[in-house]
């Protein structure tokens, strides 16, 4: 059982077991920014647990454990851009191509995300969700209980200037869970602006 | 800062604290899953005293008596900072953490922990919630909002569950 409580201290001695797996979650898309943050967990977030044993050690007690979420938009028929229906007369079939498209984007985005984490020998486990991405990211990581929700801070939006992306300020606010908001790395175009 | 450090440099982490539960659950928090074992990072933990001008301040700009009450506010936020500092250095040494810089700061809380982060060279912030406005409604404090948006490293919101599940 966690003794978690109010302001008093929680257990933080003899939970030497409880440290080791951390649950951590990271919300991937195909940005940079978001693959950035994942590399930055597995460097300092995860790779902390494996410092101390042998690798198969770890693998074995589940020394860490990553779930890498990807949200797809939900399509709606009215979104399709091609109006005509003269030439599509089964609606339904565009709306499979796209959707089957989409889908090897994220299982594309994702294999790369899993490879990372397999090449840190860091256990990881991949979910594709549907809908709004602020709202399925908040979602998943309440339900599934993590420890630490990471995520970059810019992701598809290719406002350069803002610092914060509106999926990453959503989660800052709505997540119950901790949330680590990975910056990207100081590029030439920051220094710039400075 | 003579640490007999790893041949790597390492990374710095700043926890912002205040007198707040919330704070301290972020504390905990962030030494439990960060500092167990091999900690990979140096702490500095910052408080941000509000001048004792600006906690003035709310009564409103006309007000006579201000002079007189300034020195007394003056000392009880530097009260409650040494207290702060005091369980927060606790805190640590119950985590056999012995290095770390603990500081108070006077200022706004923004400034101080973004300037804090620039002084450090920190790759992460650690904000609590919420801190001494804990508005029941708001569900992210205006500090750790502003730092989220603001600090040029990585930010991490510790959130205090409301319920034990």
């Amino acid at each position: 059982m966690e003794a978690s409580g109010g302001g008093d201290m929680p257990v933080s001695v003899g939970a030497g077991e409880r440290r080791m797996k951390m649950k951590v979650m990271v919300a991937v898309d195909e940005s940079d920014c978001s693959f950035h943050a994942l590399k930055w967990a597995l460097d300092n977030v995860l790779n902390n647990m494996t410092t101390t044993a042998t690798p198969d050690e770890n693998i074995e007690d589940g020394g860490g454990m990553v779930f890498l979420v990807h949200v797809e938009p939900a399509f709606h028929p009215a979104v399709y851009p091609i109006g005509t229906s003269a030439l599509y007369p089964a609606s339904a079939s565009l709306e499979d191509l796209m959707r089957k498209a989409q889908r090897e984007k994220s299982t594309s985005t994702l294999s790369r995300a899993l490879q990372m984490c397999r090449d840190n020998q860091i256990k990881a486990e991949s979910i594709i969700l549907t809908g709004d991405a602020r709202e399925m990211i908040c979602q998943a990581a309440d339900q599934m209980h993590v420890d630490l929700l990471i995520m970059g801070s810019r992701g598809l939006g290719m406002l350069k200037r803002t610092f914060l992306g509106s999926v990453s300020d959503y989660c800052a606010h709505h997540a119950k869970t901790p949330i680590l908001i990975v910056k990207p790395p100081e590029d030439k175009e920051h220094k710039k602006k400075k | 800062m003579a640490t007999s450090s790893d041949s790597e440099k390492k990374q710095v982490m700043v926890i912002g604290i205040d007198d707040s539960e919330h704070s301290v659950y972020a504390i905990n928090w962030t030494l439990d899953h960060f500092f167990a074992k091999n900690p990979s990072f140096k702490l500095v933990l910052v408080h941000a005293r509000p001048s004792a001008t600006s906690a003035v301040g709310f009564a409103g700009p006309v007000y006579a008596g201000a002079a007189e009450v300034l020195p007394i506010v003056d000392s009880d936020l530097k009260k409650i900072a040494a207290r702060v500092l005091e369980n927060a250095k606790q805190i640590c040494i119950k985590n056999n953490i012995t290095d770390v810089v603990v500081e108070a700061v006077e200022g706004d809380p923004r400034n101080v922990l973004c300037e804090a982060v620039e002084k450090y060279h920190a790759s992460v912030l650690v904000v609590g919630s919420h801190g001494y406005g804990a508005l029941k409604r708001a569900v992210l404090g205006s500090v750790s909002d502003y730092c989220a948006h603001h600090a040029h490293c990585s930010v991490m919101i510790v959130k205090k569950p409301k319920t034990k599940h």
